[in-house]
């Protein structure tokens, strides 16, 4: 019976999305980027929109939920799981408000203003049906399909405001968004950029490889040289796993020892970071903030003799507070990292922050 | 309602219910003055509400009072305002239906009368009911605000942790409650809080939560900052720039934690977020840093301690609000939306 096939092919594809995001986090590194996540996430919330059964918005809206809290489990430290299943449920939310008709519900927030005028306690409960309801939503997860398509290269257009010639600048690690960055700014600015490996995974040598490609000339520094050259530096230019909701990033390792050498030489920290980046989580929680891997990578288990005597750890992230960044560069454009709420007001519903 | 009646009425509402903040006595106090109210005009209802907020802080000269008084003169005007927009509507719609373009000049003239009737008393009585259950709603919502508030808040504190705080502050007790409930394990250092002791009632309360508590002296905050994981107080009032305006003590616990690099969180309800921009701790004015009664006897007031100071959004970490966790530059745009 077609009905029956397409809700089993739908739940095969979760399950082996599901799989996808635990194999890729075994830590040998990232197997896949975080624009990808992105778009097979919201492909595949597409895809339960069309196929699954719901009456209401309401129904969809707990649909979802239930997907994304699957998924969220299999992969924590994935953020953009999570920021994509909030953005289509905000999608979800205005679409339904649109097709009632209420004319400025746009600013669905808390705020002293509602608390003042609304007329009832009463919350809204999604129930009602609207036929157009399912077209909209998809085509409104659509437009947020190219808008994710388009993110790397609405970056990288605004290079050449920030890259000048003969300008040194420094990043860590391999950031896809950085490296379209760099290149654009590249077919017409000469500069100078200093890579620092961030070991134990060593990205760094990669992103020195496709930049000195892109006939970019590059220098490989460890991570201890990072404060010994930063006197040299005009620049530091990074990527970041997550935005958090506070304005903080939570980066790859070594990223917090960068930016305190840039702030202790008045270096500007510029972050590259698109949209789907930004999570409405603040740094507190311990236990699903850091991710630690497999510790071979920092002391092999070829080492027996030393490892039976220390403890040995390797964590994959860290926290860099607010005030050392001075801005972030996204797709719609660049921000203060004080202005961080704002943007997430925009992107995410408040009841949507716990799933 | 004459001044001694509705002193006496925020008075007993306090006395009802100690756990109440003394925004939410004064704002239901000028509710029940409004249900009193035999006033023909929306201005005149305006200018008795405005009269009896400055009884209300002669009694009590928080910033909280004034700030609750505030909101409710503003939810007044904003109701008022709509109802004024939803008559002139129906007025226009209904002329629109029996005149011609001919016709024009009377009908701006229909509306104008339209509009001025509005002020006066045959729709005054259905405005009121309006404001009423309005303020009934509103004051449902503002109940809720400290279990919002304490549910956001209870996440940062986690298993083992030193708490810092500041004076007697019922927001902070309720986080803590919480947090208790959720059963952490943490302890807490409250100052001492001269010139009231008001850190002693703190320390008591937390005592029965069985919270391992220390009483310190307001001067070993920079002692005691070392051991201390994160420091949490409550506030009189928010002030536009993010900043916060709380008892005596709390700006020099801000600038200690900022040295020693310790989170400074601050909770407050949406009502205490007030109009006021200081720039420095002379500009907030003499009416709320002194008592009441300090300000009606005496003379020299540079003679007297002030009871409050303020603290600039810099030394804050994060504010926690019934409307989600802000960052201090959130602040401002919350009021905005108000106000504006």
């Amino acid at each position: 019976m077609p009905g029956a096939d397409k809700e089993t092919d739908l739940s095969e594809r979760i399950e082996a999305f599901l799989s996808d995001l635990k194999r890729g986090g075994s830590g040998t590194g990232p197997l896949r980027g975080s624009a990808e996540t992105a778009r097979e996430t919201t492909a595949l919330l597409r895809r339960v929109t069309a196929q699954a059964r719901w009456s209401s918005a309401g129904d969809l809206m707990e649909i979802i939920r239930k997907e994304g809290r699957r998924m969220t489990a299999a992969q924590p430290s994935e953020t953009t799981v999570g920021n994509m299943i909030r953005r289509v449920l905000k999608i979800i939310r205005e679409e339904y408000a649109r097709s009632r008709g209420s004319s400025e519900e746009t600013d669905q927030q808390e705020s002293l203003h509602k608390l003042l005028t609304s007329g009832g306690l009463s919350e809204e409960n999604f129930r009602q049906h609207f036929a157009p309801l399912k077209a909209n939503v998809i085509e409104a997860i659509n437009e947020l399909l190219t808008e994710l398509e388009g993110t790397t290269d609405n970056i990288a257009m605004q290079a050449l405001e920030h890259i000048h010639s003969n300008e040194v600048i420094m990043t860590i690690g391999r950031s896809r968004t950085v490296e379209a960055f760099l290149k654009d700014a590249a077919r017409k600015r000469k500069f100078h950029v200093i890579v620092a490996e961030c070991a134990p995974f060593c990205q760094g040598h990669e992103m020195a490889t496709s930049l000195s490609k892109a006939g970019i000339e590059t220098t490989v520094i460890t991570d201890a040289a990072i404060f010994a050259v930063m006197s040299r530096v005009n620049k530091v230019i990074i990527g970041t796993q997550t935005v958090l909701a506070n304005g903080g990033l939570r980066a790859v390792n070594g990223t917090h020892t960068l930016a305190l050498a840039a702030k202790h030489h008045s270096t500007p920290l510029i972050v590259c970071a698109p949209m789907f980046k930004l999570s409405p989580q603040f740094p507190n929680e311990e236990d699903t903030f850091h991710k630690f891997v497999s510790p071979h990578e920092v002391l092999p288990f070829t080492e027996g003799e030393i490892l039976s005597k220390v403890n040995v750890h390797c964590p994959v992230f860290d926290y860099v507070p607010p005030e050392l960044i001075t801005l972030f560069i996204s797709n719609i454009g660049g921000h203060a990292p004080s202005y961080i709420y704002r943007l997430m007001s925009e992107l995410y519903h408040p009841e949507d922050h716990e799933l | 309602m004459n001044e001694e009646e509705l002193v006496e009425y925020f008075r007993t509402q306090m006395r009802k219910d100690p756990d109440m903040a003394s925004a939410v006595a004064a704002i239901r106090t000028l509710r029940e003055f409004l249900k009193r109210d035999k006033g023909e005009t929306i201005l005149g209802l305006r200018e008795s509400l405005t009269w009896a907020t400055d009884c209300l802080t002669g009694v009590d000269s928080s910033v909280a009072v004034s700030s609750g008084g505030e909101l409710f003169l503003r939810f007044i005007s904003l109701t008022s305002l709509e109802h004024q927009v939803t008559d002139a509507r129906h007025i226009v719609s209904g002329l629109h239906t029996g005149t011609d373009n001919s016709g024009l000049q009377r009908l701006w003239c229909t509306l104008a009368a339209g509009l001025i009737s509005c002020c006066l008393s045959q729709d005054l009585s259905r405005c009121k009911k309006v404001m009423e259950e309005r303020g009934e709603l509103f004051l449902e919502k503002i109940s809720m605000s400290r279990a919002k508030v304490a549910k956001l808040c209870h996440t940062f504190i986690k298993d083992g942790a030193k708490i810092l705080t500041h004076s007697y502050s019922r927001v902070v007790l309720r986080v803590l409650e919480k947090a208790a409930a959720e059963k952490k394990r943490f302890s807490v250092y409250v100052t001492e809080s001269q010139p009231d002791a008001a850190g002693r009632q703190m320390a008591e309360a937390l005592g029965k939560l069985n919270v391992p508590v220390t009483v310190v002296l307001d001067a070993a905050v920079g002692y005691v900052l070392e051991k201390v994981d994160l420091v949490i107080v409550g506030a009189e009032g928010v002030v536009e720039s993010g900043g916060i305006i709380n008892k005596i003590g709390t700006y020099q616990m801000a600038l200690c934690s900022k040295a020693h690099n310790k989170p400074f969180y601050v909770v407050a309800e949406s009502f205490k977020f007030v109009r006021l921009y200081p720039l420095n701790q002379q500009d907030v004015p003499d009416k709320f840093k002194y008592k009441a009664d300090t300000l009606k006897t005496v003379q020299n007031l540079s003679d007297e301690h002030p009871m409050i100071d303020y603290t600039p959004p810099s030394l804050i970490t994060l504010l926690f609000t019934d409307l989600g966790v802000l960052t201090p530059s959130a602040v401002s745009d919350e009021l905005i939306k108000l106000y504006l």
